[in-house]
């Protein structure tokens, strides 16, 4: 294969499989610590991008702006914004939705996270357009430049790079540094590893595990409002139905790195990104998302722990 | 307050609500059917006089009956009163806002509205007569014959009452009719009949499958020759038959799969490959039942292939493989094109045009007359979509009651635990698998010749995730759930067209909802029950007592002559 | 037991023959006004919407004027608009409830043509003509065998250009007025896009240019880039893409952003101002075609938007509005000729089928006329070009 090519397509492999994988902490979070498939999370990641353009709409649409500003000023807030939508959304969401099923055969909550799956999209998409000023959802929306970022490259050698494609990837390696900070240096992000050990005695140790599991709710939700954000930007545009497609596709990633194990979904997301990549590479790209999921389906038969997960107690 | 008092209060309000049908409704006659007669009343308003009828007999019968006598201890007359009033009070409500919302404006209800209402709310003070006693309406003995000629009258009614609540085109009649059958069905059960309707059900249970099956055979000449409602029906018929495999799948053996439409879509598209249209690409000529059964096998052989290497993994990965399998079957039918593989189901396309089915010259395109009565197109295949439900019924019911079936919901409960008394959990789960995938795959070959046509983008996830809620909402495990549930989704976006931008939304809050309140479904395994509420000592008892009465009960009748 | 379960069903029977005699009171009231009845079937919910509705305000729009001049020999007009979700299922459902009513004279509709295909026969079956403003594709009149065609359908009538005009016409003119000689193709695996994409590229060869690459995407998707990389190893001069705006916009913006600066053409689901709103400054040198003149060049055209803004729908023309008004003025056009004293209109519905074949007007979107297969026979098709925030006309001509 042509170099150049070879080396576009990683970076559109690590570009894709870094959404995926900010996607998939989220599923892989919750699961460690409640055995919950949290089959809405890839709506909090729709919410995410849907908090960060109310965020730009709020300030008056800014066009225009110096690349400072736009890096410093605007992307943050609209970050701010996506994470607080994203992780308010989840908060309800695991308060009305999942609490009141804590115990109850795993169907019942699987089949209420479907629910509230259906429910986040047809509310956005009937709703969002209805506030003044606000455009239509029921078609996409185009999301704002981010100047700096937005329509910008890099050149290396031959291969051009996307500045949204450096951002994606950034907004990994830079989540994934804070994540393993917080998991493993702070008194919080601790109390979750246990929770997600034995509940039962991280209770009887004093852990608060109401507090514990909404804080895995919300951690989960910030990071998909970054992957939102991130998407926004790398693909320009966001509807009310962006969340599903990605989150069967974080789901995968998470299954396939090890659901449960936050190391695992970063390594499925990639292996899944790259995966895809290839596959349309070589081969027709009709045939693409079949061997992602054939992938899954081989994992999951051969090494049912995922790539990087422990071997897995049958908690069925 | 006092009893004295209340009672002719309550009795002049019932009067006053039969009254009411004499005057006119509603103002204009495109409201609802009708409404601006005097004392012409219409059916609607019929059905609010049945209310304040049952009402007022209740609530005058205290004054004919010994308080200590028999009959007085056979019916709980205050409740049913009390039932019947609120009904009342409930449907004018309805009544009230449909004349409003349909003709713009309360300026729309004439007096007789208001009277209805008004009477409705003073029979409603019956609500602070004291409570019956527990009704011994369900411990009457009566003869076999009165028992079967009962569950044909409710038969009878139920197919009355969804031809009517069916003919409404318009969504204001139809949820109107919906209240008075919500209102009629609390009036009944406060009478303490439905306890010994489903006594009596439960000893003849063979008259009530053959009569529930004669009132849905007898369906299509409701209709006056119409299709449009048949055609609804034909598509409730094929979810219900594919939601029935489902619950095999997860009602009885527990297993979650999240792509169960591609097996309904297997069996689909090989009976459309293998039809007469001119699209299909590997047509022979067979008769329908041959294909019927290749369609199931296919399908069957796809469970067997996905089954096969995941059923070793446990639940939750079940759910997302299925998942993957629904979408890989998708893309798969949409890339067999002849550009991304071979031509076999002409990619998004399908296969469309395939002609109707011919038994012995009774040709299924064409409208027949029988007894008078026009049977469509529809029509002719509900009554095939009806004999093959009949059959995945019989199926079902049957696997549930043997050996096969106490193994599949011994895996369900536990399966390490079904493992170690030596079930075979694997060859089982693969049976139910498989076996789910069949009666899905025949339904599906049914499906084609219905539709006509056949494309992959019938097939996709939310098709999954609805068959799911069916058997959700209806009821996990049980028949009788899961046709109730298919029946509400399909049929109630149907008719509510009006919502219809909110159908979905109401649908993932329903879900939520009944997970919430009420997970087990509308009507419950009561064993499914148990599972769901482990901590309600009270729910267990009552279970346990139902179920030895019941027994009881069942055998004291049985030992009659 | 069994003969017990004959009685039962008897039993059943007789109660229901006796039950079925109320409850039949609306009839006699309704008949006193005479009713003709416009159906519409067309996604009037979901992510097609914004088309659907200008479907049906469109058809709704005729069927008001109609009524203003004073309707047809004494009938009032009235439509009927029934959602298909773009779903073939509810489509036939849809089809089934106006089949089942006499008031019936026709249908305008549907948008999709996956949903057209289940909803033909069914209408066919009653009778009921289907004038259809935006089903291109062209096994509806001309069968499986495109270069030897029958007629499958003889209920069903359109307005617009098939992909078999729309690809061809999109060849030629990047072929002869764009000079350009290599193109990829790329498309969404459903069938407007793959039809389109068949067409234009066995056009495209025939004139002579090479297609370098054929890809597809798949609509759920977002990320087009390993496509879009692969596409620019092959060094296209276009890219022509069969689907609709929601994944165009995204694949030129993309595209653009990735260095592949050369423009990408479509058929007439690029052709709509939400293309610009979401691809962007990569909108700019875009090209779609549409079926039509453009609106500038026809008095009756302009007519029609001035009609339509006056009447104050809440939502857009969008795309196929005028179609849809000219399909119900077809259908218009045809009852008057069709149905005479005496005869109810469910009798009149053959002769209006009849009708609909001869009627020869100037609508909205052109002169209107259809042919054996019931193909329009005037059809012009146009080239837009993205330029800022509007589709400007470049090039017109017949097909």
């Amino acid at each position: 294969m042509d170099p150049t090519l070879f080396f576009e397509q990683v970076v559109n492999g690590l570009s894709l499989g870094s959404l995926y994988a900010l996607i998939a902490v989220g599923y892989t979070v919750v699961y460690g610590i409640i055995q919950l498939i949290n089959f809405a999370h890839g709506e909090i990641f729709m919410m995410g991008a849907f908090g960060a353009l109310t965020v730009y709409l709020v300030l008056g649409s800014p066009t225009d702006l110096s690349i400072p500003m736009a890096l410093c000023v605007l992307l943050p807030a609209m970050i701010l914004g996506g994470m607080v939508l994203a992780a308010g959304t989840a908060l309800i969401m695991e308060r009305f939705a999942y609490r009141p099923l804590r115990g109850a055969p795993r169907l019942a909550p699987l089949i209420s996270a479907i629910g509230v799956s259906v429910f986040l999209q047809e509310f956005m998409r009937l709703f969002y357009g209805r506030i003044p000023g606000f455009p239509d959802s029921k078609r996409g929306i185009a999301f704002p430049r981010i100047e700096g970022i937005t329509g910008n490259n890099i050149d290396i050698g031959s291969v051009s790079i996307k500045m949204s494609s450096i951002f994606t990837i950034a907004a990994l390696l830079i989540c994934t540094a804070a994540l393993w900070y917080y998991i493993n240096r702070t008194k919080t992000g601790r109390a979750m590893v246990a929770t997600s050990q034995d509940p039962d005695i991280a209770r009887l140790m004093g852990i608060d595990v109401d507090a514990v599991i909404m804080r895995a709710f919300v951690v989960g939700a910030a990071l998909a409002a970054i992957a939102g954000v991130a998407h926004g930007m790398y693909i320009g545009n966001i509807d009310f139905k962006m969340g599903f497609m990605a989150g069967l596709k974080a789901f995968t990633a998470a299954v396939l790195g090890g659901i449960g194990n936050i190391n695992g979904a970063l390594v499925g997301g990639l292996v899944l990104g790259m995966v895809e990549a290839f596959a349309a590479q070589l081969g027709p790209t009709a045939w693409k998302d079949v061997w992602a999921f054939v992938i899954l389906i081989l994992v999951l038969v051969f090494r049912p722990q995922g790539l990087v997960g422990a071997k897995v107690v049958n908690r069925a | 307050m006092n009893e004295n008092l209340l009672r002719p209060v309550a009795i002049a309000g019932a009067g006053l609500g039969i009254a009411s049908i004499f005057l006119p409704w509603a103002y204009g006659p495109r409201i609802l059917d009708d409404m601006t007669y005097y004392f012409g009343p219409s059916f609607l308003q019929v059905c609010y006089a049945l209310l304040a009828v049952v009402a007022l007999a209740c609530l005058v019968a205290h004054f004919f009956l010994d308080r200590m006598s028999w009959f007085a201890r056979v019916i709980a007359w205050n409740d049913a009163a009390k039932a019947a009033s609120l009904g009342a009070v409930g449907y004018a409500i309805a009544v009230i806002i449909a004349i409003a919302v349909g003709g713009g404006g309360l300026i729309n209800v004439e007096p007789g509205g208001w009277l209805a209402l008004g009477g409705g709310a003073l029979a409603a003070v019956s609500w602070f007569l004291p409570a019956s006693k527990a009704p011994i309406f369900e411990r009457l003995r009566c003869p076999k014959w009165v028992q079967i000629l009962a569950i044909a009258a409710v038969m009878a009614v139920l197919l009355f009452a969804a031809a009517f609540a069916l003919n409404q085109s318009e969504a204001d009649g139809f949820l109107v009719f919906a209240v008075f059958l919500g209102a009629a069905i609390f009036t009944f059960h406060a009478t303490g009949f439905f306890g010994w309707l489903s006594l009596a059900a439960a000893n003849n249970r063979k008259v009530l499958v053959i009569s529930a099956f004669t009132v849905a055979f007898a369906f299509p000449f409701t209709q006056n020759g119409s299709d449009a409602n048949m055609s609804v029906a034909a598509q409730v018929l094929t979810f219900a038959a594919t939601a029935i495999g489902l619950n095999i799948v997860v009602g009885l053996v527990g297993l979650l799969d999240l792509g169960y439409i591609a097996f309904l879509g297997a069996g689909a598209f090989t009976a459309a490959v293998m039809s007469k249209s001119v699209f299909a690409t590997l047509s022979v000529d067979l008769p329908f039942p041959v294909v019927a059964l290749i369609s199931g096998t296919v399908a069957a052989l796809f469970g067997l292939l996905i089954g096969t290497p995941t059923l070793r993994v446990s639940g939750d990965y079940l759910a997302i493989v299925t998942l993957a399998f629904g979408e890989i079957f998708r893309i798969t039918m949409i890339n067999l094109d002849g550009t991304d593989g071979p031509n076999i189901t002409h990619g998004s396309n399908g296969v469309p045009s395939i002609p109707n089915l011919d038994f012995f010259g009774f040709d299924f395109g064409q409208s027949h007359e029988i007894f008078g009565i026009q049977i469509g197109r529809f029509s002719n295949y509900y009554w095939l979509l009806l004999l093959v439900i009949g059959l995945i019924i019989l199926v079902f019911a049957n696997l549930n009651h043997s050996r096969i079936g106490r193994g599949w919901v011994a895996i369900r409960e536990d399966e390490m635990a079904a493992e170690s008394m030596g079930v075979n959990t694997f060859g089982l789960k693969l049976l139910a698998f498989a076996g789910g995938a069949f009666l899905a795959g025949v339904a599906g070959s049914v499906k084609a010749y219905t539709d006509t046509s056949v494309s992959p983008d019938q097939y996709v996830f939310l098709e999954s995730a609805f068959l799911l809620a069916a058997v959700v909402l209806g009821g996990m495990g049980t028949i009788m759930g899961v046709l109730i549930g298919a029946t509400l989704l399909k049929l109630l976006p149907e008719k509510l067209r009006y919502f219809e931008d909110y159908r979905l939304l109401l649908f993932g809050a329903l879900m939520v909802v009944m997970m919430r309140f009420r997970p087990e479904g509308i009507i419950a395994d009561e064993r499914r029950q148990l599972e769901f509420h482990d901590t309600d000592e009270e729910l267990a008892e009552e279970v346990e007592e139902d179920l030895t009465t019941h027994h009881a009960h069942l055998n004291a009748d049985k030992e009659l002559p | 037991m069994k003969r017990k379960s004959l009685i039962v069903g008897a039993a059943a029977l007789a109660l229901l023959a006796t039950m079925a005699g109320c409850g039949t009171r609306g009839e006699a009231s309704s008949a006193e006004e005479k009713i003709l009845t416009i159906g519409v079937i067309a996604p009037l919910t979901g992510d097609l919407s914004p088309f659907g509705k200008g479907i049906q305000y469109g058809a709704q729009l005729a069927v008001d004027q109609a009524n203003a001049a004073g309707g047809i020999a004494g009938y009032t007009l009235q439509l009927s608009p029934q959602d298909d979700q773009a779903t073939p299922d509810v489509g036939k459902n849809a089809a089934t409830l106006l089949a089942g009513d006499d008031t019936v004279i026709g249908v305008v509709g549907t948008m999709n043509s996956s949903v057209a295909q289940p909803v033909i026969p069914v209408l066919g079956a009653a009778n009921i003509p289907m004038v259809s403003p935006a089903n291109t594709s062209p096994a509806l009149t001309k069968g499986d065998d495109l270069t030897n065609p029958t007629r499958p359908n003889v209920n069903f009538f359109r307005l617009c250009a098939s992909d078999d005009k729309q690809g061809p016409f999109a060849a030629k003119y990047l072929y002869e007025n764009l000079g350009i000689k290599t193109v990829a193709t790329v498309h969404d695996k459903k069938v407007y896009g793959q039809g389109l994409v068949e067409q234009f590229s066995a056009a495209f060869e025939a004139l002579g240019g090479t297609v370098v690459a054929a890809e597809t995407i798949n609509p759920d998707d977002k990320d087009y880039n390993t496509v879009i990389t692969k596409l620019k190893a092959a060094n296209p001069e276009a890219i022509y893409y069969g689907g609709e705006v929601p994944q165009a916009a995204p694949l030129s913006s993309q595209a653009k952003a990735a260095g592949l600066t050369v423009p990408l053409m479509g058929g007439d689901g690029l052709y709509d101002t939400n293309y610009m709103e979401l691809a962007g400054a990569a909108a700019e040198g875009d090209l779609a075609t549409s079926v039509g003149a453009p609106t500038e060049t026809l008095t009756t055209a302009q007519e029609f938007r001035a009609a339509y803004e006056a009447a104050g729908f809440d939502s857009g023309w969008s795309a196929y509005g005028a179609y849809a008004y000219d399909s119900a003025n077809v259908i218009i056009a045809a009852a008057k000729e069709a149905l005479t004293e005496g005869t109810t209109p469910k009798d009149a519905r053959p002769a209006i089928i009849e009708a609909i074949g001869k009627v020869n007007f100037t609508g909205a979107t052109g002169s209107v006329s259809f042919d054996a297969l019931g193909d329009n026979n005037y059809l012009v098709l146009t080239v837009y070009k993205a330029e800022g925030p509007a589709w400007v006309a470049v090039e017109s001509g017949e097909a």
